[in-house]
């Protein structure tokens, strides 16, 4: 049951991937210009015709784009994501590189939001009508309005210009042992961004679910035949962590297209900043790899909220839905 | 058992139930019977004190002596949780979605009653198997079974837990005609076999005939007419109460 | 009663964000692009209001043209995502069937793709003026707009007067435009809201980076896109007031859209 269930999943997430890549590929080559430059960006100019003509014919530019994305596709998986135009390096080891980076920021932000949202959120819609619950409604809503890489701006100037107690970029001190406590140092002021631009707005939705659950007519009867409060509350909570759950699986893809823009701020050597460098050096190579990879983040958070949906949801486990 | 007098339930300032007053006797199948929107249901979140918020119930409502009305929290909880079982009128809706039934029919039986896990299970399978249900929803989610179960589940918990006051609020308006005639003949044997005290609420006139012993009309908030079944079908003393009467013949 | 006071208060400062930008020229001290060197770096104050970036222009000049840039961005963006959500949706859930169902299949599977990340890979090779970047926040951003005028269409499909409106032979068009759509409205106004504070935040983001709006023209991301070095050297106010601006707009665009989805609210107008 479980199995076929994932299954389904996996493939669903694999076609969106063939989307993205689809798609990613067609607009870059839609793009006016001559194939050539647009492949090896700015290393073009050095090319003499010959050489152009050449690059052209191996990868086949001179193709219909259906052609060059169909030869793409075949590299790509058999696990040859081509050359950094711009470096000269296998994109594939560029990406592992980044990697890391990017999963330490997504998981540590992403912990510290669904932690902090759960318990503000819960305070808040357990206690209707109280200070907390007035309170989140408006605080999530000023919270979601800045900008993340502004409040950066902010911390910087600071933190790191006026205190002079954090560093305002990169991952790690140059020169420095790469330790523990460095990277942490490091990773602080993004990843505050990210989590306090973010946590009040999870918080709400999870403080307006409850709060429509806590009206549901089951929990009249609950009260209304003595059934302990600590159980009701528990019931209310189950429930509500269903929209809740759903709510996060709606919002990762944004939520990794924000980041994207916090790493940049910082030069936090992620998958993001990686892919804005890419872009404003024309490496195509690296775009659709770095393409690639977000789009496998996005996809595989997305399995895992579904697991754990699956987990919580009976109805999901038992099938309900689809009746 | 109950005694109201003088109850009145505002709303935002709008009174929808006024200067009401009925008792419940013990060991009798007390009916009130009105039409939707006469202030049976709010009477009854009334007693409970469940009222939504923003209405107010004002007057007295004595159980055994006892003001439920000014009745502190901790007080009402504990005879909600020990003298009074509630079953309502949408069972399909009376149960967590995602709870499995097994811990839900616990927290509604043996739960309150502080029977172990193990206790609850002995009794309650004697209990389902009487009132035709596999233990098997035991194991099952409340979408997995019908109205009509989920509604004799909570006949099962109130069987269980054998209450000084039964409350069913149109416990059978959500069911089929087979299946309120079985639900009429159950509140039947509970009164009967374990001496329970109903207080029903139906629209359902035929009901009212089949199991009551003292009825209370309400009509717009107001109680028009109480009595014995058998004399206010005799003789109904109030307008509003004939022309209920002659609508069901 | 305080729904509707709230609701007036960020219309009113969301009304006076954008007659301020769009009359730029007339509030302005300075032209935006006016350079003098003899003032670079000039914290706020006497003659510079929000004080001078590094070319010696003035900051509230920039400020208000920069919002001309900005909100236009984002205002022709969400027309043009408007325009074709509504079409996309529309179809979808007017003809139903296997038609609805391919349709939403491919829109569920765009929905998962960061919209940011395909921004970025037409940026790559489509650097162009504003136009061009409307252009791409516009085709990029329809997919909740089409989802919810889909919804909506099937929902009031089923409806009573729409029923009666085609046993009477309404043609198809007066059904869809007449009734289908105009009762869609509250719902596609709110959403359309959401995509405009959306709009907002990717321009400034990408022209914060460097690779949005050309860095001739000023925008609010642009100008913070020189703020960060700035800030370095303690210019704070570079960046302060381009955030600021930012944050209110979407601040008052985020609390007139809470009001409107209020369903209390609704059911008063209705």
């Amino acid at each position: 049951m479980i199995s076929k269930w994932i299954g389904k999943r996996v493939v669903m997430g694999i076609i969106v991937l063939f989307i993205v890549s689809f798609l990613s590929f067609f607009i870059m080559h839609a793009a006016p210009g001559d194939p050539a430059t647009a492949f090896y960006g700015g290393n073009a100019q050095t090319l003499n015709a010959a050489e152009k003509e050449r690059i052209s014919r191996v990868f086949s530019l001179d193709r219909p784009v259906i052609v060059q994305y169909g030869a793409w596709l075949w590299e790509t998986v058999q696990g040859n994501f081509g050359y950094s135009s711009k470096e000269g390096r296998p994109v594939s080891v560029i990406l592992f590189e980044r990697l890391p980076n990017t999963l330490l920021l997504f998981s540590v932000t992403m912990f510290f939001i669904i932690v902090g949202s759960i318990w503000l959120g819960t305070v808040a819609g357990m206690k209707a009508g109280s200070m907390w619950d007035k309170g989140l409604s408006t605080i999530s809503i000023a919270s979601s309005s800045i900008p993340p890489f502004w409040l950066g701006i902010l911390f910087i100037s600071f933190f790191s210009v006026k205190l002079g107690i954090l560093p305002s970029s990169g991952t790690e001190d140059v020169g420095g042992d790469g330790g523990l406590m460095d990277k942490i140092r490091h990773l602080i002021m993004p990843a505050a961004v990210i989590i306090l631009t973010h946590v009040g707005i999870y918080a709400r939705f999870l403080q307006e679910s409850i709060k429509t659950e806590s009206n549901k007519y089951y929990v009249l009867v609950a009260r209304a035949n003595g059934v302990a409060k600590r159980e009701i509350q528990k019931g209310i909570l189950r429930n509500a962590s269903i929209p809740y759950l759903n709510y996060i699986g709606m919002t990762i893809p944004s939520f990794f297209g924000g980041a994207v823009i916090v790493e940049s701020l910082f030069s936090w050597a992620g998958l993001g900043q990686l892919m804005v460098k890419a872009v404003m050096t024309k490496d195509f190579p690296l775009i659709m790899g770095g393409i690639l990879s977000i789009g496998l983040l996005v996809v595989s958070s997305l399995l895992i909220i579904d697991l754990v949906m699956y987990g919580v949801d009976p109805k999901l486990r038992k099938g309900a839905y689809s009746k | 058992m109950l005694n109201v007098d003088r109850l009145t339930i505002e709303i935002d300032g709008k009174c929808v139930v006024e200067e009401s007053a009925f008792s419940v006797r013990p060991g009798k199948i007390t009916s009130i019977i009105g039409e939707s929107g006469s202030g049976k249901s709010m009477t009854i979140a009334a007693l409970l004190t469940i009222l939504p918020l923003g209405a107010k119930a004002t007057g007295h409502a004595l159980f055994n002596g006892r003001n439920l009305l000014d009745a502190s929290k901790k007080e009402m909880d504990a005879i909600r949780k020990t003298h009074i079982f509630t079953i309502f009128q949408d069972a399909a809706n009376s149960f967590n979605p995602s709870v499995k039934m097994e811990r839900q029919l616990y927290t509604f039986s043996g739960g309150r009653r502080g029977d172990t896990v193990q206790q609850f299970r002995t009794k309650m399978t004697g209990l389902l198997d009487e009132l035709e249900l596999s233990v098997d929803i035991l194991k099952q989610y409340p979408f997995e079974l019908s109205g009509g179960m989920l509604q004799r589940c909570m006949i099962a918990c109130a069987l269980y837990v054998a209450p000084d006051l039964l409350i069913a609020d149109e416990p059978t308006s959500s069911l089929d005609r087979v299946l309120q005639k079985e639900f009429i003949e159950l509140l039947k044997r509970l009164n009967e076999e374990q001496g329970t005290t109903i207080l029903l609420i139906t629209h359902d006139l035929d009901v009212v005939v089949e199991v009551a012993h003292e009825m209370v009309v309400m009509q717009a908030g107001k109680v028009v007419e109480t009595g014995s079944v058998a004399t206010i079908f005799k003789q109904p003393g109030h307008p509003y109460t004939k022309r209920l009467l002659d609508s069901r013949f | 009663m305080k729904s509707r006071k709230s609701l007036a208060f960020w219309c009113v400062v969301l009304g006076l964000i954008v007659a301020m930008t769009v009359f730029a020229g007339l509030f302005s001290t300075y032209g935006p692009n006016e350079m003098d060197m003899d003032t670079i770096y000039q914290p706020p104050g006497k003659g510079h209001v929000l004080g001078t970036d590094h070319l010696g222009r003035d900051v509230f000049s920039r400020l208000l043209e920069g919002g001309k840039v900005t909100l236009t961005v984002a205002g022709v963006s969400v027309i043009l995502s408007f325009i074709i959500g509504v079409l996309y949706g529309g179809i979808s859930g007017y003809i139903g069937g296997a038609v609805d169902v391919i349709m939403m299949r491919f829109l569920e599977a765009l929905i998962t793709i960061p919209s940011l990340i395909l921004i970025l890979a037409f940026q790559a090779f489509m650097q162009g003026g504003m136009w061009s970047m409307a252009l791409i926040i516009g085709v990029t951003g329809w997919l909740v707009t089409a989802r919810i005028v889909r919804s909506e269409f099937i929902r009031l499909k089923e409806a009573e007067f729409v029923k009666m409106a085609k046993m009477f032979g309404t043609p198809m068009w007066k059904i869809i435009f007449g009734h289908l759509l105009r009762n869609s409205v509250p719902a596609i106004f709110v959403v359309t809201l959401v995509n405009f504070t959306g709009a907002v935040f990717i321009e400034v983001s990408l022209s914060f980076l460097g690779i949005g709006v050309p860095s001739a023209i000023p925008s609010w991301g642009n100008m913070l896109f020189y703020a960060q070095n700035d800030i370095l050297i303690g210019a704070w106010w570079i960046g302060l007031f381009p955030g600021i601006m930012i944050f209110l707009t979407i601040l008052a665009i985020n609390f007139i859209g809470e009001v409107l989805k209020d369903p209390r609210r609704r059911r008063l107008d209705a």
